[in-house]
């Protein structure tokens, strides 16, 4: 399985969570890729765009698509790529230990990668014991 | 299975860098590798679970492995702590 990952967000948040993947890493077990949606940019330009990037990341196993807020418009940019993009699997509320574990598990098909994202965000998220 | 007591002795303890190394490290065996911490056992292939132990310099944890290809990966493990991660300090 050769799933590719696309972080779609607001501000270049993605290219910065690569960076910091990479550091901590070494060495990336899928292709990663960030595409920046900042605010003010035209919807449909920003879709055509897009659906660009993800049909030149997509290596034929489909794209894991991250995304940083559920119903902002990188989300909701997402969404509309099931229709004209690729076969993708959306996730959002990117965070490190989202894309981290995504990399742990880089020989899961999509589906199943988009659950392990999924668990990788919300075990990362702890609270301190009072 | 095999089971050894370890102190971790690199300065920055299991942060990321070190938590990658040790899952890339296990990603190469067979064998089932759990680290045991303050009465967690987590998967030690996995670095979400390692990082979330958050095991400091001076911790003292419990390497485990099971499996066919068992004692070298104990082994291995155990030398990359030894190491320091190849961090230096």
């Amino acid at each position: 399985m050769t799933v590719s990952i696309l972080l779609l967000t607001h501000e270049d948040m993605g290219a910065a969570l690569i960076a910091t993947a990479h550091h901590i890493l070494g060495r990336m077990a899928l292709t990663v890729e960030a595409h920046a949606i900042p605010p003010g940019t035209d919807v449909d330009s920003a879709l055509r765009e897009t659906v660009a990037h993800a049909r030149k990341l997509d290596a034929g196993d489909g794209v894991l698509v991250l995304t940083d807020v559920y119903g902002a418009t990188p989300s909701n940019v997402a969404e509309k790529l099931r229709i004209a993009g690729p076969e993708i699997r959306r996730v959002s509320g990117l965070n490190l230990p989202m894309l981290l574990r995504v990399l742990n598990y880089a020989d899961q098909p999509l589906a199943e990668l988009a659950q392990t994202a999924a668990l990788g965000g919300r075990t990362g998220i702890r609270i301190d014991d009072a | 299975m095999l089971e050894r007591d370890i102190t971790i002795s690199n300065k920055l303890g299991l942060h990321a860098r070190a938590s990658a190394k040790l899952v890339q490290l296990l990603q190469g065996f067979k064998c089932n590798a759990f680290l045991v911490y303050r009465g967690r056992e987590i998967n030690a292939k996995s670095i979400m679970g390692v990082m979330m132990l958050a095991a400091g310099i001076g911790s003292t944890i419990t390497l485990r492995t099971d499996g066919d290809d068992e004692e070298r990966a104990m082994n291995e493990m155990a030398a990359l702590f030894e190491r320091k991660f190849d961090e230096g300090a």
